[in-house]
């Protein structure tokens, strides 16, 4: 087991391990070309449900005909026992919205602590299906809602009750039956809050997990109620839809501008997330021994994600570029490695010379996934207290120099350019959505929300100049007494400079800015795959594609859903 | 009404903010009463008191450090509330206490002193003691104090009401003692003036978070709707336009 001492070791000092330089890290269109790994959370929570043989069992199943009603399932983990409940209504589909301004759902769930009795159910009844309108006690951890895939819903009851499978060219086009639109946890709407989940729900006390579990629950539910519905309509013909193709289908998601604030709001958390990832990088590069195994895992892992390339289905121009510059690059890459492999820092230099960057962090992602032993127990570490701290006794010298520093990029900007504040960002009246707005002809930049942390970065220091030019003595505390303004700031810059990665490194106001890269790089951590963004501001995914089905549990698990392709149909259709 | 803590924080913020508190700011004056009322030590009801005169801030003038030496400030905050000056006093002393061993900082015309044990319990944390001590009232007085110990992530706290009256050094006065090498507490004297006492030790304190860590917190619906309203200053109307950044 690795201790917090030899992360610490390995990421500082004269035994530090040769993780990728910050600059190079966090610039954010690299972070936007990040991919899903073994330490994304969604592989995690798998692993364990697996590892720990979670016992997850309806405890109520009350759905009609056309599977509306409600559903309890029973989740029992070594530690606990949890009630993941589902209420299924009829929705117009006038009314079917994935925007964070709708107020009706498919399908409107609840991750609880215990069991739910029938006076807590008709608690849950009366609040879960308003989301944001209703209030919910602390005895609840995960709340979220659904829409069904109005393409691939009906098509797939239709098919299975005719005795038929779906057609596997169609499940790869939308690889879901339902999206889920929000997932709220951590206190929200009178949830359990993150201190609570943490520290009592231990099955759950890594990042997003309760959230990733109830997107996996909703996903094993989607295929049960699809079955459901199928054989109730036609119990003579029905048939259920063989295993493999059952694995292939995930659970849709639309991510919007909601991520981005969260991403520069945890600063500490996300540089936690980047450190493990890089330290696993940076293993895998010292420690991991390159056989023949391995190569021929290497050519295998090259083969399926360049098949896995070629199936995603995007209509988006800058991503279907993206995708075809990495098939090459793989391609590449394949003829490249055919001779053998010498060194993975070799292999990685090349990449930066020769490959997109979306092709870089590819190579990454397949690096962690040859070295479960080295990568795995890193998951235990995603998790870091969050308190930013002002250093008082900080020279008002060594502020500036800090900032000259880990900071030059922030003060590359010119900030006098109006183009490099055009942009703000804002929440809306409606239902507190994040919006972005441009500032020469919208409202509102007088209540823009602070993420331009590098103008604000850039006004500090400007106002640290001409402070220490009359108190060149003076220490932090004593210059935030005269400038209460920059708190904030300074806070900032003095607690990430303590950090191995530190802030993103882009101006969050310009005009040029792309918010799909921070979307991305949090989707990526999460685990999601087939990103096929609808604008510059919002995405849609699929999540848990290729992931174990509830009935896998027990059984032998491999633990290689990375990048799923399409099941072998082996004539599935009459089958 | 029940809330998470989280949301309850997030509700403060927006309040502060849209009161024109600066970033950095209105997250401290978020964390301040959160803190309290998470520790069992009504910074809700603290918070109540407050909020008709929040907007008035803005319009003040900054502290302004009226005496410093080595190991001791003096500052003016000019009727400012604790939740957008006491921060930085704080560190003032801390800063002092690590440079010299022990400091005292005393912060004049602050109100809502209540607010500062989150700033002690912050120093506690990183490993300096803290002791605080204020009075309020007028015809009576009541004495309050808190203190950490130097790694300590809890305070105590006693109050205590007095039948001395105020005289007129009264200055809404909060006196800071901050210490890297002594380890600090605090109590109030049982003098014959002292009745009706109210203490807290530093079990209490934490059983109170645990408490509220397990169950979320209470509020009044009429103040939970308030500061939501006064937030919601910080929102930006809709408009075609508008709808068009939306993600």
């Amino acid at each position: 087991m690795t201790t917090t001492a030899a992360i610490s070791a390995a990421l500082h000092g004269d035994n530090a391990l040769p993780i990728r330089p910050v600059d190079q890290v966090m610039d954010l269109e690299r972070l936007g070309a990040m991919h899903q790994s073994r330490l994304s959370f969604m592989r995690t929570l798998v692993r364990c449900i697996m590892r720990e043989r979670w016992q997850i069992e309806p405890q109520m199943f009350e759905l009609d005909e056309q599977g509306y009603g409600t559903v309890i399932y029973k989740v029992q983990t070594p530690n606990r026992r949890y009630s993941f409940v589902i209420f299924s209504d009829y929705l117009d589909s006038d009314k079917r919205n994935d925007r964070v301004i709708a107020e009706q759902w498919d399908l409107t769930m609840a991750l609880v602590d215990g069991d739910v009795d029938q006076e807590y159910l008709e608690r849950l009844r009366s609040n879960v299906p308003k989301q944001e309108a209703g209030r919910v006690d602390s005895k609840v951890f995960v709340l979220s809602r659904a829409n069904r895939s109005a393409r691939n819903f009906d098509y797939v009851v239709d098919q299975l009750a005719a005795g038929k499978q779906p057609c596997i060219e169609k499940i790869a086009e939308v690889g879901y039956l339902y999206r889920t639109t929000a997932v709220y946890g951590s206190g929200k709407l009178g949830m359990a809050d993150w201190e609570k989940v943490h520290s009592h729900f231990t099955d759950f006390n890594r990042p997003f997990s309760a959230e990733m579990f109830v997107c996996f629950m909703l996903r094993s539910f989607s295929l049960i109620q699809a079955e459901h519905i199928a054989k109730q309509r036609s119990p003579e013909t029905y048939k259920p839809m063989q295993k493999s193709i059952k694995r292939f289908f995930g659970i849709g998601n639309s991510t919007g501008l909601g991520m981005a604030p969260y991403l520069i709001n945890h600063p500490l958390l996300i540089n936690r997330w980047i450190e493990m990832r890089e330290l696993a990088l940076a293993r895998v590069r010292v420690l991991g021994v390159i056989d023949e195994n391995i190569e021929n895992r290497v050519r295998e892992l090259l083969h399926r994600v360049q098949q896995y390339t070629a199936q995603t289905v995007t209509e988006d121009a800058l991503q279907t570029s993206n995708n075809q510059q990495l098939f090459e690059d793989l391609t590449h890459l394949k003829h490249h490695i055919e001779d053998g492999i010498d060194s993975w820092s070799e292999l990685l230099a090349l990449s930066e010379t020769k490959y997109s960057l979306q092709t870089q962090e590819m190579l990454v992602s397949i690096m962690l996934e040859l070295y479960p032993e080295l990568v795995d127990e890193l998951e235990d570490h995603l998790v870091v207290e969050e308190s930013l701290d002002i250093d008082p006794l900080m020279p008002l010298k060594t502020l500036k120099t800090v900032i000259e520093t880990r900071y030059k990029w922030a003060l590359s900007y010119d900030f006098s350019q109006p183009a490099s504040r055009e942009t703000f960002w804002y929440r809306s009246e409606e239902k507190m959505e994040p919006r972005l707005g441009q500032a020469s002809i919208e409202l509102g930049k007088d209540r823009q929300m602070a993420l331009g942390v590098a103008y604000a970065v850039r006004k500090c220091y400007d106002q640290l100049c001409e402070y220490t030019a009359v108190n060149p003595v003076h220490h932090t505390a004593r210059f935030l007494t005269q400038q209460p303004k920059l708190r904030g700031i300074v806070r900032r810059i003095q607690s990430m400079s303590l950090s191995t990665y530190g802030d993103i490194q882009a101006n969050l106001l310009d005009i040029n800015v792309l918010p799909m890269h921070l979307l991305r790089c949090k989707l990526a951590f999460f685990g999601v795959g087939k990103f096929d963004p609808r604008s510059k501001l919002w995405v849609r995914n699929t999540m848990f594609q290729g992931a174990p089905l509830l009935e896998d549990i027990g059984h032998r698990y491999t633990d290689d859903w990375f990048m799923p392709l399409t099941p072998v149909t082996e004539h599935l259709q009459e089958k | 009404m029940h809330v998470s803590m989280v949301e309850l924080k997030a509700c403060l913020r927006r309040c502060f903010e849209a009161s024109g508190y600066f970033v950095g700011n209105y997250e401290d004056a978020a964390n301040m009463i959160l803190w309290l009322e998470k520790h069992g030590l009504n910074g809700l009801a603290e918070l109540n008191r407050t909020l008709p005169y929040i907007y008035q801030d803005q319009d003040k003038e900054g502290s302004t450090i009226i005496y410093e030496d080595s190991t001791a400030a003096v500052i003016d905050s000019h009727n400012r509330s604790a939740l957008n000056c006491i921060a930085a006093a704080v560190d003032l002393a801390h800063a002092k206490a690590l440079e010299n061993g022990i400091a005292t900082v005393t912060v004049h015309n602050c109100h809502n002193r209540m607010f500062v044990l989150k700033a002690l319990t912050d120093c506690g944390r990183r490993g300096v003691s803290v002791v605080a001590y204020w009075k309020n009232g007028t015809d009576s007085i009541t004495e309050y104090t808190a203190a950490i110990k130097a790694g300590h992530r809890y305070p105590s706290f006693h109050e205590g009401r007095t039948n001395m009256s105020s005289d007129s050094t009264h200055k809404q006065t909060l006196t800071i003692i901050c210490s890297s090498r002594v380890d600090l507490t605090s109590s109030l004297q049982h003098a014959k003036t002292n009745v009706n006492g109210n203490s807290m030790n530093a079990q209490q304190v934490e059983l109170n978070k645990e408490k509220s860590v397990e169950f979320g917190i209470e509020i009044d619906e009429a103040l939970w709707r308030q500061i939501n309203r006064i937030g919601e200053g910080v929102l930006v109307e809709s408009s075609q336009q508008s709808r068009m950044g939306a993600g």
